[in-house]
């Protein structure tokens, strides 16, 4: 066993960070207006709102599983609020905040979350095409890793026409492990692709600690090797992850190349509703994590300058709570999907023979008849 | 005097992994998650403690580096034993599972042995997410040079672990995770293997001949049961390589086959085995072969689940079907 270089305990402080825990600042502020500065506010609040709501769902029944992002929030925020209208995003499970501060239909997401097919809940609730988020959010990466050779191409094909969209991938420490990782990185450094790679550091990937995925002092230098320019960062202050991706971002518009930002950050609840992480880690740590919090800091921020006042965020609450249930609801109301849905979106064009006659045995089997009597090949 | 327990299937995988690393200290228990945690389906629970990080060892998050050191490992005297957390993690080791798992041993000339056993989860019926309920046995059984073996009881999932794990074969071991804490039955507290090119006789029939394996099994008797019909149901146990002549056997007696799985129909294991019993029982055939299967789709979203995976109805549909049909 290599030795340990740091903890998921107390990693080394020694990134870039403007925001103090203590709500105080540690650099120069990037130019954000107030407006903008109360929008990221009420993401967080949106945030933690959605997620709440989304365990007590997953406790009654409603939800199989639920995977909530606590205390990783500024990580997929500050990327948000650096990404402009046209780029696609390429998410893991914990950019919640990502897909609020695009005003990603939550109404949909819900309908997702239980269980319903893509077609089936654009069918039932339909949004105008100028409603829609104006990122593109691709379907976010079950398969840890696989997003970031994707997110590349995705990058290429904006450097091969010319347009000044970059592509915004999400990838957890432990997925850094992948080959997929590496891979994508092979060709983002080759081709300087128009690529922003974000490793959410939370220090847990389900059980294992940062520090068993590798031997590196940083997550970030990963890249090094692969001559991208990387930066490790204080991932819950959302002002260095905003100026951080932000920087990155615009090089790649301006066609420099592809850059990996180490976020560092702290999973404070378990991987998802199946986990139990009190088997394999200490409440100390989580005492400790809990004074960086990536929220608290930017209140106090908030607070000191006045920007919100005693009764912001009891306001904001209420009113989160108050859309998000209307679009929870709505995404709770959509019908069960038909299960002739499954055979959607396979082959495009008109249907094989074994399909349609795996079609009609579904049919058959739903009208309570026998789907397995054809012996000739001509049909039930 | 030794007795038995009653145990569900992860707990009894769990007690052959312990049997196992006790008995030969070559055992490498190997995954992510597998450490502390005891797995997500607490299938290593304990082992960590008690056998220490030499023993199980808990790796970075990389199948195909998983795969790929467990052969290099193996090559030199180990016997890993690597948890694979969802089969349908495992297409990212793609290359080490063709290139190093399945082909080291032939493409020395037999001079290398590769004793891996990869245990991984599979099937259909719990609702997770994406990838997490893959029923892809058909790839693993195209490949040349493994072993693929899929238990369906407690009882069986002892034995068939520790003569896998002994085995000098690499073996892909398929357990299903919604068999995992389906039932307990009582599982002996001694050391005993069984082999791993043997189908087993579930039930003697004289009308059908029904050919199934892993949570189909159960599925398959429920149906049988329910229809009170005079069928043979064999588990095939090892998919790879196929215990050809049972079957054939079996066919030439009842003269009707019907093949139950949860994989896709198209080019599934099905399709294989349909073919040997045409090519080598046709003249014995009192009704064309069937296949329940699941439909020819990517798994599908938890709503759809239940009537994607086949259940007793759809089971029974196909008994009815062969019993009735005259040619």
């Amino acid at each position: 066993m290599g030795k340990t270089k740091w903890t998921e305990v107390r990693p080394n402080e020694d990134y870039f960070r403007i925001l103090n825990p203590d709500g105080t600042l540690n650099g120069k502020l990037p130019r954000v207006s107030r407006k903008e500065l109360l929008r990221w506010y009420q993401v967080f609040v949106e945030t933690r709102t959605f997620e709440d709501i989304a365990v007590r769902l997953q406790r009654r029944g409603v939800l199989s599983v639920a995977a909530v992002s606590r205390g990783e929030e500024a990580v997929g925020l500050g990327a948000a609020a650096a990404m402009k209208a046209g780029d696609w995003c390429f998410p893991s499970y914990r950019q919640n905040s990502t897909l609020l501060y695009w005003n990603a239909p939550i109404d949909r997401a819900m309908a997702g979350l239980m269980g319903n097919s893509p077609e089936h809940i654009r069918e039932q609730l339909p949004i105008d095409a100028d409603q829609l988020p104006q990122v593109t959010f691709m379907p976010y990466a079950v398969f840890l890793g696989a997003n970031i050779p994707l997110a590349v191409g995705s990058a290429m094909a904006d450097r091969l026409a010319g347009r000044d969209s970059i592509s915004v991938a999400f990838i957890g420490e432990g997925s850094t492990s992948e080959g997929d990782f590496h891979d994508g990185l092979s060709f983002a450094g080759v081709f300087d692709a128009p690529v922003v790679i974000i490793i959410q550091n939370n220090q847990w990937c389900i059980s294992m600690p940062a520090s068993k995925q590798t031997a590196a002092e940083t997550f970030a230098q990963k890249a090094e090797a692969h001559g991208i320019p990387h930066q490790r960062i204080d991932g819950n202050d959302v002002f260095a992850v905003y100026q951080t991706v932000k920087q990155a971002a615009d090089r790649a518009r301006k066609g420099n190349g592809a850059t990996v930002i180490e976020a560092v950050s702290y999973r404070m609840l378990d991987h998802n509703t199946a986990d139990a992480s009190e088997v394999y880690r200490t409440e100390d740590e989580a005492e400790y994590w809990k004074t960086l919090d990536p929220f608290e800091r930017f209140e106090k921020y908030l607070l000191a300058e006045k920007i919100i006042d005693g009764n912001t965020r009891e306001a904001m609450a209420a009113e989160a709570e108050t859309w998000l249930r209307e679009a929870i609801d709505r995404g709770r109301a959509v019908p069960p999907t038909p299960a002739t849905a499954m055979f959607e979106s396979h082959l495009i064009g008109e249907p094989g023979w074994s399909e349609r006659h795996q079609r009609a045995e579904l049919a058959a089997e739903l009208a309570g008849r026998n789907p397995l009597v054809d012996f000739t090949g001509e049909g039930l | 005097m030794s007795g038995s327990e009653d145990l569900n299937l992860v707990t009894a995988i769990n007690q052959t992994l312990r049997q196992e690393l006790t008995r030969d200290p070559q055992v490498r228990v190997m995954g992510y998650d597998i450490g502390p945690i005891g797995g997500v389906f607490r299938a290593t629970d304990g082992l960590y403690d008690d056998f220490g990080d030499q023993q199980v060892i808990d790796t970075p998050l990389t199948e195909n580096g998983l795969i790929g050191a467990a052969v290099g490992m193996a090559m030199r005297g180990e016997r890993p034993v690597v948890e694979m957390q969802f089969l349908g993690f495992m297409y990212n080791a793609w290359g080490q599972f063709v290139y190093h798992l399945a082909n080291l041993h032939q493409k020395t000339g037999g001079l290398v042995k590769v004793p891996v056993t990869i245990r991984a989860t599979f099937g259909g019926g719990i609702k997770p997410l994406p990838f997490h309920s893959e029923s892809t046995e058909a790839y693993l059984m195209h490949t040349p040079g493994i072993r693929v073996v899929c238990p369906s009881t407690p009882y069986e999932a002892k034995g068939l672990l520790a003569a896998s794990i002994r085995c000098d074969d690499p073996v892909i071991f398929l357990e299903h995770t919604k068999l995992y804490r389906a039932f307990r039955e009582p599982v002996p507290d001694d050391d005993y293997t069984l082999p791993l090119d043997k189908c087993r006789l579930v039930q003697s029939g004289q009308e059908l001949t029904l050919i199934t394996w892993g949570n189909m099994v159960h599925v398959s008797q429920e149906a049988v049961n329910e229809l009170g019909a005079d069928v043979e149901i064999i588990d095939l146990r090892s998919l790879a390589p196929l215990d050809v002549e049972p079957l054939l056997e079996s066919v030439k007696k009842t003269g009707r086959c019907l093949i139950v799985h949860e994989a896709r129909r198209t080019a599934g294991p099905g399709a294989e085995l349909s073919a040997l019993i045409s090519e080598y029982a046709m003249e014995w055939l009192k009704a064309p072969i069937k296949r329940v299967t699941a439909f020819d789709v990517f798994f599908p979203d938890n709503q759809v689940e239940d009537i994607y995976l086949p259940g007793t109805e759809r089971v029974k549909s196909g008994i009815e079907a062969l019993l009735n049909y005259q040619f």
